[in-house]
């Protein structure tokens, strides 16, 4: 749903500009620096982007799902580590807090998130519970008006920057199932909570993920989400139904770009006398990779025109997710193919999206998963 | 204090241009929109000045043309604007420099605007009469091409840019119009906050039947693109041979080596 056709088009020709005047040219340095400079996240800071899905009455923008996935098209045409920078705070990070927090913890930490003074992190995945998230051994152990928490994250996103963790854990040791998990809200400094080594990835340097540790980590009970026990699951699941999308939206920008990419390189490169765009196989796999990142456009869109109307869309999102996250791959795959020998050279953006966007078949649920839950709820529809 | 900001929209240059039916002007199809670049400069410069004098300064945003232009009013509100004036004329295009300038400096007649500022020229027509023009008619000082501004109890000092990169001062005492060039500030990126905000302030609209009192003085005859050229020289041979062939031609053809 777009409320205003000419506000989301000013944004998005804002987003669009400082993508190319500012972010573009410096994506070379900041993965081999593994870093962002400061001046840039005080810049995407400025222009609001933090902000994106927060509420309005909370310090953000509010857009709807739809016109925040255009906006994330337009900034993932550059390295996706910058959208990685408020990935957190418009997704998976803030969620948490917009869908079943408190008002109390609406008014403490949604104005900080929408304005990116604080930065949100999502503390699900562990050692021993990826994708079998509900399996998860960290503990919240209630002690008088406390908790008290003990367990090991990992592969956390955006940990070493953040100050406000959505951490889950187990409360009703009981209960080995979904019901016993609830959510927290747990901020940095807290004594007990640490960090791990930021880990060396495959790609996206310049974002960092670590693990974060809870050794007796004592938080009050108003830290958890909503004030209510064993709702975190629900929690973790109405956050990602959303981001999966919002991650999706990452692909198809990205997909956009390295299309870009390997097109202008095909009618540049020339062999047998002539640019390779004039080749019919180098054509079918232009062709492939935009026929199919425009059906991944299309899907995203689809469904966030469906969650404006507040309809589920636990299905769509997981579709978007699997289809785009899969598609980006296979067209950074094709891109390579197509730049040929340089594509698998530093020199060349291609190289380095190629790495970038593996990353997107991992996160948020694998792609295996989101088979499990497409599957499960057209079963679960049919019974 | 008041201040106006007059702006226009023109299309991206990186669209692709064709000849309209008439042949006099572009056709209008398929074609982006943005701002003029140089009247992004003096938005800026006029917000900058706003700033800086705070709330009792009052700023105006003005463009003239057909309903789109709204967009390039709405970023310039959202770039700290406080009000707009769109002058609705389907036609804008069809009007010759001397029009445009007499709608404006009929609008601004009697509004009692201190300082009027201007891009240098706009991208697509690129007459640089507009500015001028309006100064004219309003009877105001003037100073085209700045690339620097200062302003200071009614006295603007203005740095502009002449041919082979000379510069000159000029100060001038208010009210008075600057056309501003490119050098004279960075414009800023319209915050997305600030988009939502600028929802908010007024757009006055006006129908430019009720302003239009000029008659055109010239008018575009012709609109066509240049014949293409002949492709480029490409030079064989060994590199002494080259280094020969490329002297022999600086020498013939331009005064390089002369």
């Amino acid at each position: 749903m777009i409320k205003d056709e000419s506000t989301i088009k000013l944004m998005i020709d804002t987003v669009s500009s400082y993508v190319k005047d500012r972010l573009i040219p410096i994506e070379e340095e900041c993965a081999e620096n593994d870093s962002i400079p400061h001046e840039i996240i005080d810049e995407i800071r400025d222009l609001g982007l933090f902000g994106l899905s927060i509420p309005e009455e909370y310090g953000g923008l509010g857009l709807t799902l739809e016109e925040e996935m255009l906006v994330v098209f337009e900034l993932c045409q550059a390295s996706p580590i910058f959208r990685s920078v408020i990935g957190t705070n418009v997704g998976i990070g803030a969620l948490g807090i917009v869908l079943d927090g408190t008002e109390e913890q609406k008014l403490k930490y949604l104005p900080k998130l929408a304005s990116g003074e604080l930065i949100g992190s999502f503390a699900l995945t562990e050692p021993e519970a990826g994708s079998d998230a509900a399996s998860l051994r960290s503990t919240a152990l209630r002690d008088g008006d406390d908790y008290i928490i003990n367990g090991t994250k990992r592969f956390i996103t955006n940990a070493p920057e953040a100050g406000i963790f959505t951490v889950f854990a187990r409360t009703d040791s009981e209960n080995k199932g979904a019901g016993g998990i609830s959510a927290f809200l747990v901020e940095k400094g807290t004594p007990g909570l640490s960090l791990g080594k930021n880990e060396k990835k495959m790609g996206q340097w310049g974002g960092h993920v670590c693990d974060v540790n809870f050794d007796d980590c004592r938080v009050p009970v108003s830290a958890i989400i909503g004030g209510k026990e064993g709702q975190g699951f629900k929690t973790a699941m109405k956050t990602l139904d959303k981001s999966r999308t919002h991650i999706a939206a990452v692909c198809v920008g990205a997909s956009d770009r390295i299309i870009k990419e390997a097109l202008s390189y095909a009618v540049e490169r020339k062999q047998f006398s002539k640019p390779i765009s004039d080749f019919q196989l180098i054509q079918a796999m232009l062709a492939d990779s935009k026929a199919e990142a425009y059906a991944a456009r299309s899907m995203v869109l689809e469904t966030a025109r469906k969650y404006d109307l507040k309809k589920n869309i636990s299905t769509e999102s997981s579709c978007c997710k699997l289809f785009a996250s899969e598609t980006v791959c296979k067209i950074a795959d094709r891109a390579v193919q197509i730049l040929g020998g340089s594509g698998y050279i530093r020199d060349y953006a291609v190289e380095r999206f190629y790495r970038d966007v593996r990353l997107f078949r991992l996160y948020e649920g694998t792609s295996q998963i989101q088979q499990l839950i497409i599957a499960r709820n057209m079963i679960k529809e049919i019974n | 204090m008041k201040l106006l900001v007059c702006i226009k929209q023109v299309p991206d240059l990186e669209s692709r241009f064709k000849p309209d039916s008439e042949g006099v002007w572009y056709s209008e199809s398929d074609l982006a929109w943005r701002m003029n670049e140089y009247d992004e400069f003096a938005v800026e410069q006029a917000v900058q000045l706003r700033e800086k004098l705070g709330e009792t300064v009052e700023l105006t945003v003005l463009s003239i043309g057909p309903d789109r232009v709204v967009e390039a009013i709405k970023k310039a509100l959202a770039m700290g604007c406080d009000n707009a004036v769109h002058i609705q004329d389907p036609v804008a295009a069809a009007k010759d420099p001397w029009q445009i300038a007499s709608v404006i400096a009929v609008y601004a007649k009697d509004k009692g605007y201190d300082l009027i500022f201007t891009g240098m020229q706009s991208q697509d027509r690129g007459s640089a009469q507009v500015g001028v023009m309006v100064a004219e008619q309003l009877g105001y000082s003037s100073c085209t091409t700045l690339v620097g501004f200062e302003y200071d109890s009614g006295v603007v000092t203005a740095k502009r840019e002449l041919e082979g990169g000379i510069k000159g001062v000029v100060k001038m005492k208010t009210p008075a119009l600057v056309t501003c060039q490119l050098g004279l500030n960075v414009p800023r990126y319209p915050t997305l906050p600030n988009i939502m905000k600028s929802k908010k302030k007024e757009i006055i609209t006006l129908a430019v039947s009720d302003l239009l009192t000029a008659e055109p003085l010239a008018a575009t005859i012709s609109f066509y693109s240049p014949t293409k050229k002949g492709g480029g020289l490409v030079l064989e041979g060994e590199v002494a041979s080259l280094v020969d062939q490329v002297i022999g031609i600086l020498k013939e053809k331009t005064s390089v080596l002369r």
